[in-house]
């Protein structure tokens, strides 16, 4: 370690969704390492102490070669542009400037966008949309919420700090004893390392999570439930009536959810009914509810994409205006079915992790890629390239889960450009190219930008 | 003699054809109909760049050729025929008000999404969000009557007002999912979560399947009305027991946490 340390107070931890913004950070200037990382959990101080740069690393490459920036810039947008159903996907390890940047070539190109929410929250997108959502900030969370409860979570490993920062155990306004002054409910198909922690732990079997919702929905409005219930979900009608008294009884209450609710089988009816059943509340007492997001800015990429086409993933530019239809635009069904010819890959890697017949259409098509790191989609890209880490090499915009904005502050620099910078490179040019061809079609002023492919 | 269109040129990407459809075709020539515009993909295109046109333009339409890549075809008709002479892309009939469109291999997801009239028939199998409305949409079919031979995936008949869906074969999850009003027949075994947030509506299926906990057993009856459907799907070609056809079925009421007025209506003997 070399005497060369600075500090970077209030920094914030982009690795999971919690995006804690209290990180004391003790930076190696000449090693260019993070040394120590105060107030972040087990996976934080992993997140920036195993942060490191490989120097020696090309920052642009076409199939495998070194190119200049420029270069990659030029054949990533040619690609783009020369493609009749192009894909973007990833971006919920990015910065909301360069995911606006994304959406606006999307738009230019003519192609699908889409982000990893579709394939954890995705379900909770589209429940947003049918039932709509009781929702409040993870701050008002921690000053006045005296029932919590987690379903299809695991919070311990996923989100460690969620207990301690914002919903178990902080002291809050009229929260005076934290921990104490709050009951907290776990719903699980496995006693996880979260179980602990609650107050009341329930385990459903698995895949009864809709039955369970929707029979907690049937008591809060006083309608009668079968003992034979407890058969079929594997809870019984007492612990069901018990809950639904706490719920109705409690002055501020939460529901946050997981994967294991939006991932399972009914998918985003489960979502909708926890929703549901959090508006059904709001009849007898304040209750909100709240998806526990995974990647550091999933969040910003929902609210970016949100707030430039109308809707929040899954969204298909190819007519010339924004189409949203998840099941067709979403990026596992757009490669499983064969129909995307060019993909632009920002800060993911569904070669590694999408179904195999995705996978396999992926590498049929020309990819071009941006990530901080090697990985088996940027091995398989025509043109790659590598960039900055958001929150340590590089500033910008992240939202937390509970849609609250927070500006990042950088550890120190890379030589690497962050995505902004590269994604603005590839939108400038794709317009440059779109007009070329709309003039060389005959179309002039304003039809130059309409006109159509 | 029908207009043929035979797809000469297999698609790379989706095409979205929503001209293959009578109103729009009405009173345009061969030439014309060959300039009608298509997208393939994000380019816009001319029919005839994928199909050969030929025959008389008197609203029967025949398609041929490998159409799984090819979308919204007979969105928005009001009127003839357009017969698939095998599979067919998402969105066919979409919000269809009159008219008839035969398929004779599957149909893919979104068949006859918010369709209004008309009749759709299946001989082969459909996807997901049969006869359902778009995301974000309150309401889906609102009229007309779907006919499917085979199987078909979830959420069939997804908030539907009115009209007839009949599966000959199973369905998948959440048949009849927040309906508002009209008839789903299952003849084959369905999914789980049926009928679940329905406000009014019958949904009829001829095997036991299981109820949500919202649900209330009323009655074990034979109503009339089960019978004259069954005696018009016969005519339709379904295979029906007559026993059946006479048989008792249990009314289950639901869903509570709804209006409570819908019905499930499961065949009991
Ligand atoms: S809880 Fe999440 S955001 Fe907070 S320090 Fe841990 S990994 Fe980072």
């Amino acid at each position: 370690m070399s005497e060369n340390i600075k500090i970077v107070e209030n920094a914030t931890c982009t690795f999971c969704g919690c995006v804690c913004d209290d990180m004391h950070l003790h930076v190696d200037v000449e090693e260019k390492k993070i040394v120590k990382a105060k107030n972040a959990c087990i996976l934080g101080r992993a997140w920036f102490s195993e942060h490191t740069i490989e120097e020696n690393a090309p920052a642009a490459m076409i199939d495998g070669k070194e190119v200049s920036i420029e270069d990659a810039i030029e054949e990533a947008a040619q690609t783009l542009v020369n493609a009749k159903f192009p894909i973007t996907y990833g971006l919920s390890d990015t910065t909301c400037e360069a995911q606006r940047q994304a959406v606006a070539i999307t738009d230019i190109i003519r192609g699908n966008i889409d982000t990893t929410t579709s394939v954890c929250h995705g379900p909770t997108g589209l429940a947003f949309q049918g039932v709509g959502e009781s929702t409040s900030t993870l701050g008002e969370v921690k000053n006045r919420a005296d029932l919590v409860i987690y379903w299809g979570g695991n919070p311990a490993e996923s989100h460690p700090r969620h207990f301690g920062r914002y919903a178990v155990t902080p002291k809050g306004m009229f929260i005076p004893g934290g921990k104490k002054d709050r009951t907290v409910v776990l719903v699980d198909v496995r006693k996880t390392k979260s179980a602990p922690v609650a107050d009341i732990f329930i385990q459903p079997k698995p895949g009864k999570d809709f039955e369970i919702l929707w029979a907690l929905r049937a008591l809060v409005k006083g309608k009668t439930i079968s003992a034979d219930i407890e058969e079929e979900t594997g809870v019984s009608l007492e612990v069901l009536q018990d809950l639904t008294e706490k719920m109705k009884n409690c002055r501020f209450g939460v529901l946050f959810f997981g994967m294991g609710l939006t991932m399972t089988r009914g998918r985003h009816f489960n979502s909708g009914a926890l929703l549901a059943l959090a508006t059904d509340l709001n009849e007898f007492t304040h209750f909100v509810a709240k998806p526990v997001r995974g990647h550091g800015n999933v969040t910003g990429a929902d609210n970016v994409v949100s707030w430039q086409t109308g809707y929040p993933f899954g969204v298909n530019f190819s007519r010339g205006f924004p189409r949203f239809n998840p099941g067709e635009f979403t990026t596992v069904d757009t490669l499983s079915n064969g129909h995307a010819d060019a993909a632009l890959i920002i800060a993911s890697d569904p070669g590694s992790n999408f179904p195999k017949r995705a996978i396999e259409h992926l590498k049929s098509i020309p990819i071009v890629v941006l990530d901080t790191k090697q990985t088996d989609t940027s091995k398989d890209a025509h043109v790659a390239f590598r960039t900055s880490t958001y929150g340590i090499n590089t500033s910008g915009t992240v939202y937390r889960m509970d849609d609250v904005p927070i500006t990042l502050r950088p550890a120190f620099e890379s030589p690497f450009p962050d995505d902004e910078k590269i994604l603005t490179g590839i939108r400038k040019r794709v317009h440059e190219l779109m007009l070329a061809r709309h003039s060389a079609n005959g179309a002039i002023g304003e039809a130059k930008v309409a006109a159509p492919l | 003699m029908p207009l043929h269109l035979k797809l000469h040129t297999t698609p790379e990407v989706p095409l979205e054809a929503e001209c293959i459809c009578p109103d729009r075709m009405r009173g345009l020539s061969i030439d014309d109909i060959n300039r009608l515009i298509v997208f393939h993909g994000n380019r816009e295109m001319h029919l005839a760049d994928f199909f050969e046109c030929s025959g008389n333009n008197d609203g029967d339409i025949r398609v041929a050729g490998d159409l799984v890549n090819v979308k919204h075809v007979g969105s928005t008709m009001s009127f003839g025929l357009i017969t698939i002479e095998g599979d067919i892309g998402v969105h066919a009939g979409a919000a269809m008000s009159g008219g008839k469109i035969l398929i004779e291999g599957n149909a893919s997801d979104w068949l006859a999404p918010e369709m209004l009239g008309g009749e759709i028939e299946v001989r082969g199998n459909a996807g997901h969000l049969v006869g359902s409305g778009y995301r974000g949409s309150t309401v889906g079919m609102q009229g007309g009557e779907i006919f499917i031979h085979g199987n078909v995936k979830n959420e069939t008949g997804h908030c539907m007002r009115r009209g007839l869906i009949v599966v000959g074969g199973t369905s998948g999850d959440f048949t009849g999912v927040n309906m508002l009003a009209g008839t789903i027949i299952v003849i084959g075994e369905m999914g789980t979560r049926t009928g679940a947030g329905m406000k009014r509506g019958s949904i009829i299926s001829l095997t036991k399947t299981s109820i949500l906990p919202t649900f209330s057993l009323a009655c074990n009856y034979s109503p009339v009305f089960i019978k004259q459907y069954l005696h018009y799907l016969l005519k339709k070609g379904y295979d029906i027991d007559s026993k059946i056809i006479n048989g008792h079925f249990e009314r289950w009421c639901g869903d509570a946490v709804e209006l409570n007025r819908g019905e499930v209506l499961l065949y009991a003997d």
